[in-house]
């Protein structure tokens, strides 16, 4: 080391508003325990169409957990990213922080479907009555940036704002741009995703991937890397972490869970599945580099896993090109069978246990799958105790987008070192 | 180690003529492209009125797979990178595809398209629970904003990061700034990056009714868009695309490409405000100029140019002007600060990408783009904004500014090609 | 316009717009004796007025004075609105 030392980002908060409740402890606890909460679609209106099974978030009372002004003002998107940024900033034990300058925080987060119920309720108002009967909120609420505005003029944050409007893949970008902006000079940063797209006229728009599963049994309706593959479930909700500059971090005594290390992100054509394979590898080495890592550092795999047949092999295919012989030895999990894909939250959730299990020395299972077939070590059943310092978060989006995030335990004088 | 970017390549679909020769056309001239609104019937709207673009998808090259797939906007995203990566002179054939990134931006994404299908799938807005079978093709493509920079990618075979990015009204600065960030860091050596938007459909027009964002001038349109002026009364809505090549400064200059000019440096906040509302004292842009300045390594007297947010509402333009006078201090007096919004209206997310590329070409024209429609100086606003007319000048450093719903000051600084190291 | 009278916007009414439109509940007691400050004070921003100016329009069928969405208290948007209203304008 020559010079200064570099800015490293690193995870002290963790808040997730999910398919299995609200709250982080309730997610690690289900998931740890390969619990599901795919179930039948029921929320009104939604039952009619071929989606059947879903990721729901219930339970959840908006009112308790934001302002009741926002129940009227912004979507359901906007009120679990709302919810889960003040759960990660109770968990850094940020929420009434006194910062030095409101501009040494910024808020990132990714949104892959926006407003939506919000949205058709307003088209309703404007196709079924008149534009006269559109609401002045319709201008702030339905929009992809509305979940990083309202975090920030919530906690008074004017640091760098940013808003990935990506496929899937996009919410490990949110978190790579997070931790670039944090080592290129902001303090904090507050990422993540939410997604609410269990609405009726956003999920005639979902029936149109092909990879979308139609199955009707929660228990067989997502099942990544098995024979009965048959795409994959949707989801929402979310969740949102604070990222901090290290030795920030650590001069204000917070926990350091966990590194951002490395990130890589390619482009292979949308529903190009065996291109996947390329690109993913590609993102992999990427991240890897940069985290300065070699393959066989890699203790777990959080896997993409969409349950398409020709993806799931693509994906067992770029982890055996990027990992080489280590590929067959790494376990590989893919919790998000329990939760479904809450688009781009789902690689954000996947951080979320990954974060979570590097802390508690467990890999979370892949519930619903018992019979992998391809030539991974696929952690089905119960959760497994590994004492991991490295994992390897991979995500691929309907769009073609690919990304792999490289999480290191701790920090850089953590116990990896 | 940050490495130096350079603009090699322009593209645009704006209202008044696709192409940065008729683009460039319109706004050395002053001219404005803002009419009534002809792709629906704007009858009972508040603001009747837009600027458009006379877009035939066909006579642009665009096949009919390609028009069914992509919506408006993701054509005039198409059309315009098109004209860029040509103009760049860029064989992508000869490009490490793993190297080539794409980001662009886009506030509201396929909503035109999206409202088009519920009108069928509702039945004219009757019912909660939409019929599904009614729905058009590719419609999911509509819903998932990051068609935008993947349909792009897959035009040109970039397999580096593509990215969507979505912050509202600063897309387009955002975007482009967040490739100049790729390209500096390392992570690509070639990035196509801008924004496009088509939000001329009845539930864009009537959202921004309701909060009286938009001019009600439904009598004079090709007057309506009035940024600066005392008697502004709001934006004119727009819609189109822009696309700048992004490159790294030693690439380009090795493959013998034309450097147009450098992308020195980016910068945004948020002002943790209110999600539309603006900040009497500007402060928090003023601080994304700062920030922009310092990346860039340049003192304010260098910027020649502001090239304005200026919207056209009453709040925005005085924001802004005293933003900017914070930001460069006296400099701010000397310096022509003109809106392109009165010409093209306010394209929402493309706009910011629009205004880089009209940058550009004052860059290599040497000549300020006007505030069209420009008449009575509203004492709250009391910079030079280059009324009705464009002007030569001579201009070493450029400035883009933008300012979007969420909060969000976002600042480019452009510097023409002979700048040293 | 026969009816004048039934066009008084009061206290009440207001109260139950802001909840309605804009989300914002108040303290009816708070809300009559702090009248005349800001709407910034019961949590009000200037989108929901627009909202409650449009939502009166569409109750009325009048169009309301430009002002209107401009009124920093309930005491002078009332005023304002109710003058409106009674003379027809």
């Amino acid at each position: 080391m020559s010079g200064r030392e570099p800015r490293r980002a690193v995870v002290t908060g963790i808040g997730a508003v999910t398919p299995h409740g609200i709250g982080t402890e309730v997610f690690w606890k289900t998931t740890v325990s390969g619990g599901s909460s795919l179930a039948a679609l029921d929320r009104g209106g939604c039952e009619g169409y071929a989606l059947r099974v879903a990721g729901q978030v219930r339970g959840f009372d908006p009112a308790a957990l934001v302002e009741e002004t926002f129940l009227v003002q912004t979507d359901r998107f906007t009120h679990f990213a709302m919810a889960a940024a003040r759960l990660a900033l109770e968990d850094a034990l940020l929420a009434d922080a006194d910062f030095d300058s409101p501009y040494s925080v910024g808020v990132v987060t990714a949104a892959g479907s926006g407003g939506g119920e919000f949205g058709q309720r307003e088209l309703q108002n404007l196709w079924g009555q008149g534009s006269k009967y559109v609401g002045p909120y319709q201008s702030i609420a339905w929009f992809y940036a509305a979940s990083t505005g309202q975090i920030s003029i919530r906690h008074g944050f004017k640091g760098p704002c940013g808003v990935v409007a990506s496929d899937e893949a996009g919410g490990l970008d949110a978190l790579a741009q997070a931790a670039r902006t944090v080592r290129h000079g902001t303090d904090t940063v507050v990422v993540g995703a939410a997604e609410a797209p269990l609405a009726p006229y956003s999920i005639v728009c979902q029936l149109g991937y092909p990879e979308l599963s139609r199955a009707t049994r929660p228990d067989r309706a997502y099942l990544p890397f098995t024979d009965e593959a048959c795409g994959f479930t949707p989801a929402e909700g979310g969740a949102v972490l604070v990222l901090e500059e290290e030795r920030a971090a650590r001069a204000r005594g917070a926990e350091v869970r966990a590194t951002v290390a490395g990130h890589g992100a390619t482009f292979t054509g949308a529903s190009r599945w065996a291109e996947s394979r390329d690109g993913l590898a590609h993102a992999i080495d990427i991240a890897l580099r940069e985290a300065d890592c070699r393959p066989e550092d890699v203790d777990v795999v959080y896997a993409d896993a969409l349950g398409v047949p020709e993806a799931d092999r693509a994906e067992a295919g770029a982890l055996s090109d990027a990992l080489g012989p280590h590929a067959r030895r790494v376990p590989v999990t893919a919790p998000k069978t329990g939760t479904g894909r809450a688009y781009c939250a789902a690689p954000v959730l996947d951080v979320t246990a990954a974060v979570l299990g590097l802390q508690h020395g467990l890999i979370p299972p892949t519930p619903h799958v018992t019979d992998p077939r391809h030539d991974l070590d696929l952690v089905t059943g119960s959760a497994r105790a590994v004492e991991a310092r490295t994992a390897l978060v991979l995500s691929r989006g309907l769009m073609g987008c690919n990304a792999a995030l490289v999480l290191r335990k701790g920090g850089a004088q953590g116990p990896h070192q | 180690m940050s490495r130096r970017v350079a603009v090699t390549g322009i593209g645009v679909v704006a209202p008044g003529g696709t192409g940065v020769t008729r683009f460039w056309d319109l706004l050395s001239h002053g001219r404005t492209a803002t009419r009534r609104i002809s792709l629906f019937d704007p009858a009972g709207l508040r603001s009747q009125i837009a600027a458009e673009c006379d877009f035939d998808p066909a006579a642009h090259g665009l096949d009919p797979t390609t028009v069914e797939r992509c919506d408006r906007y993701v054509q005039f995203a198409l059309v315009a990178a098109r004209e860029a990566v040509q103009h760049a002179g860029l064989d992508m054939a000869r490009e490490d595809p793993w190297r080539t990134g794409v980001s662009l931006g886009t506030a509201v994404g396929g909503t035109t398209r999206l409202e088009q299908d519920y009108v069928l799938v509702s039945e004219r807005g009757a019912r909660w629970d939409v019929d599904a079978r009614k729905a058009g093709p590719a419609l999911e493509r509509a819903f998932s904003p990051s068609t935008l920079a993947s349909a792009v990618a897959e035009e040109f075979g970039a397999h580096g990061p593509v990215q969507t990015v979505s912050t509202g009204c600063t897309s387009g600065l955002d975007a482009v700034g967040y490739a100049h960030q790729a390209v500096a860091d390392g992570r690509v050596d070639v990035c196509i990056a801008g924004a496009s938007d088509s939000p001329i459909s009845p539930i864009t027009m009537a959202c921004f009714d309701a909060i009286k964002a938009t001019s009600p001038n439904n009598d004079d349109p090709a007057h309506a868009s009035r940024p600066f002026d005392a008697h502004r009364d709001g934006f004119v809505m727009g819609e189109g695309a822009a696309v700048l090549v992004l490159e790294e400064l030693e690439h380009a200059r090795a493959r013998g490409a034309r450097i147009l000019c450098e992308v020195a440096g980016y910068a945004t906040f948020g002002n943790a405000h209110h999600m539309t509302g603006l900040t009497k004292d500007g402060l928090e842009m003023a601080r994304a100029i700062e920030t922009a300045l310092d990346e860039a390594r340049l003192d304010p007297t260098v910027i020649d140019y502001v090239n304005a947010h200026g919207s056209g509402t009453k709040q925005n333009d005085r924001h802004e002007t005293a933003a900017v006078k914070r930001a460069l201090g006296q400099h701010a007096y000397a310096t022509p600060m003109s809106s392109i919004k009165s010409m093209v209206g306010h394209s929402l997310g493309a706009i910011g990408s629009i205004e880089l590329v009209a940058c550009v070409l004052a860059l290599t024209h040497q000549v300020v783009p006007p505030t069209a429609n420009y008449e009575t100086p509203d004492p709250e606003c009391d910079l030079d904004y280059v009324p009705r007319e464009a002007r030569e000048r001579r201009l070493r450093g450029v400035l883009s500014v933008g300012s979007g719903f969420g909060g969000f000051q976002s600042a480019v600084v452009l510097t023409g090609p002979e700048r040293k190291a | 316009m026969t009816d004048q009278v039934s066009y008084e916007v009061t206290l009440e009414d207001l109260a139950a717009l802001m909840k309605r439109t804009a989300g914002v509940s108040v303290d009816p007691d708070q809300f009559a004796r702090q009248a005349d400050a800001g709407f910034d004070t019961f949590g009000l921003d200037s989108l929901g007025l627009l909202g409650i100016v449009a939502e009166l329009e569409k109750r009325y069928g009048l169009s309301m004075p430009p002002d209107a969405e401009r009124c920093k208290s309930p005491a002078e948007f009332l005023a304002l609105i109710n003058s409106a209203l009674t003379t027809g304008v």
